[in-house]
């Protein structure tokens, strides 16, 4: 019991470090955030809303994504896209994200 | 009200007070409709109320979600907490002492020296000390859940942020317009207890005796004092204004110099005025008559109190002067670069 707990804890922390660059990665389209949830979902990653709401808030509150509400079948959406900002630092992410796979490859094969 | 905005807008009412609450609560519904809308294409039946009960219950109660909003979930957080605890333990040892040293003092000059109301005394010398230490440890979490949200995060950063320590920084000299966080923090938290004592608490600032089940307050100022209290509040609260300021800015400028020059200066000539005034210590052979004290002993506890007084008031007057002389040298270092 203790170690199913253990397991999903451990789980669900390298979720969430790997959510912000998820999100980024996949908003290089101006995307709502249900719709960026479904296609996180369809590739593989599964997030919970408690979890990408507020993040995709904080990440434009930081200044790495930009927003916008659009009228869309009489239903107003928040669609966020990359902001410039956002745009310079994925590159950066994405090698350190490289270099973390590489490095963990090597220690577990 | 459908289901669904029954629960935004309890989502809502638990949301922090912050920018955007409306936005967020436009987003949720807008999640929410979509969220139903793919169930109801997917289970292929219209939505009803069985679907959106599902649906809401998947996303969690509103309280949960709100949490998930709020940016600052602690009242002090971990990056001020060290300091907090730093200063809890100074003033609370302060307090709780000098609360214990009164009782103690109190104990020893009552007459029966042993029994029932020696006991007594004792048992309220430990209640006083332990409501005046409830009291400290209130008005200081208060300081600190206030300075937690009026100082920048960065600053907050900035008591534990070892990025930028150098090693080599322990050779050089301190840069002289650098402020000490610490002791900022100190003084906000010491000149607000001082102004919690003066305005909430003043029957702290006198003697309490127990004498046949009754409880008799003699006060130490007459009010000849408190007529400098709105002065005193004054002095108190502007230098916690320039504490706050000095925090956010982390650097002395030439205005906060000539506004620390400016208060030093006030409270100099307050406390010399204080002392130049007649008649402000309130204990008197009169008063003190209803307490424990023989007549000879209250008589020299009087002559002791009216001649302290000044000697407390000189020390005071001492150190107030080598600050303002401080204050003034600092100001003209300043100037002259």
């Amino acid at each position: 019991m203790a170690n199913t707990e253990s397991l999903e804890n451990v789980v669900l922390e390298l979720r969430r470090g790997v959510i912000v660059l998820a999100a980024l990665s996949q908003l290089g389209a101006p995307e709502y955030g249900y719709s960026l949830l479904k296609k996180l979902s369809n590739l593989g990653l599964e997030v919970d809303q408690g979890t990408l709401y507020p993040l995709l808030r904080r990440l434009e509150a930081q200044g790495l994504l930009e927003s916008v509400w659009k009228l869309e079948e009489a239903r107003p959406r928040r669609y966020y896209v990359i902001s410039a900002e956002g745009k310079k630092l994925l590159p950066k992410m994405k090698k350190e994200w490289a270099g973390i796979v590489a490095v963990m490859d090597k220690m577990l094969s | 009200m459908n289901l669904i905005d029954r629960y935004v807008s309890e989502v809502g009412k638990n949301l922090p007070l912050l920018n955007g609450r409306e936005d967020i609560e436009k987003e949720l519904k807008s999640t929410l409709e979509d969220m139903l809308e793919d169930r109801a294409q997917s289970s292929g039946h219209a939505r009803d109320e069985a679907m959106e009960i599902e649906v809401l219950k998947e996303y969690g109660a509103p309280q949960k979600v709100a949490q998930t909003y709020n940016p600052h979930p602690y009242l002090i957080g971990p990056k001020m907490f060290p300091f907090y605890l730093f200063v809890l333990k100074i003033v609370l040892t302060v307090v709780v002492s000098v609360m214990l040293v009164l009782a103690g003092i109190q104990a020893a000059t009552d007459t029966p020296f042993m029994g029932a109301d020696f006991v007594k005394i004792i048992g309220q010398g430990l209640g006083s000390a332990l409501s005046a230490a409830i009291a400290a440890f209130g008005n200081v979490t208060l300081v600190f859940v206030i300075l937690e949200r009026v100082l920048p995060d960065k600053e907050i950063g900035g008591f534990d942020d070892e990025k930028d320590w150098d090693p080599a920084s322990l050779a050089k000299e301190p840069d002289p317009d650098s402020v000490s966080r610490s002791e900022l923090i100190t003084e906000i938290v010491f000149t607000f207890v001082a102004l919690a004592i003066l305005n909430i608490y003043p029957q702290w600032l006198g003697m309490f005796f127990f004498t046949e089940n009754e409880q008799v307050f003699i006060p130490m100022f007459t009010e000849k004092f408190f007529q400098f209290v709105p002065w005193i509040n004054v002095l108190l609260a502007a230098e916690i204004l320039l504490d706050i300021y000095l925090l956010r800015n982390a650097i002395w400028t030439r205005l906060t110099r000539l506004g620390k020059v400016v208060i030093e200066a006030s409270s100099l000539t307050l406390t010399v005025l204080i002392l130049r005034t007649p008649d402000i210590i309130a204990f008197s052979a009169e008063s003190l008559a209803g307490g424990p004290f023989p007549p000879e002993q209250a008589e020299v506890f009087v002559t002791i109190a009216t001649y302290m007084f000044p000697v407390i008031m000189a020390i005071v007057i001492i150190i107030q002067s080598i600050e303002l002389v401080k204050a003034v040298y600092r100001l003209f270092k300043m100037n002259a670069k």
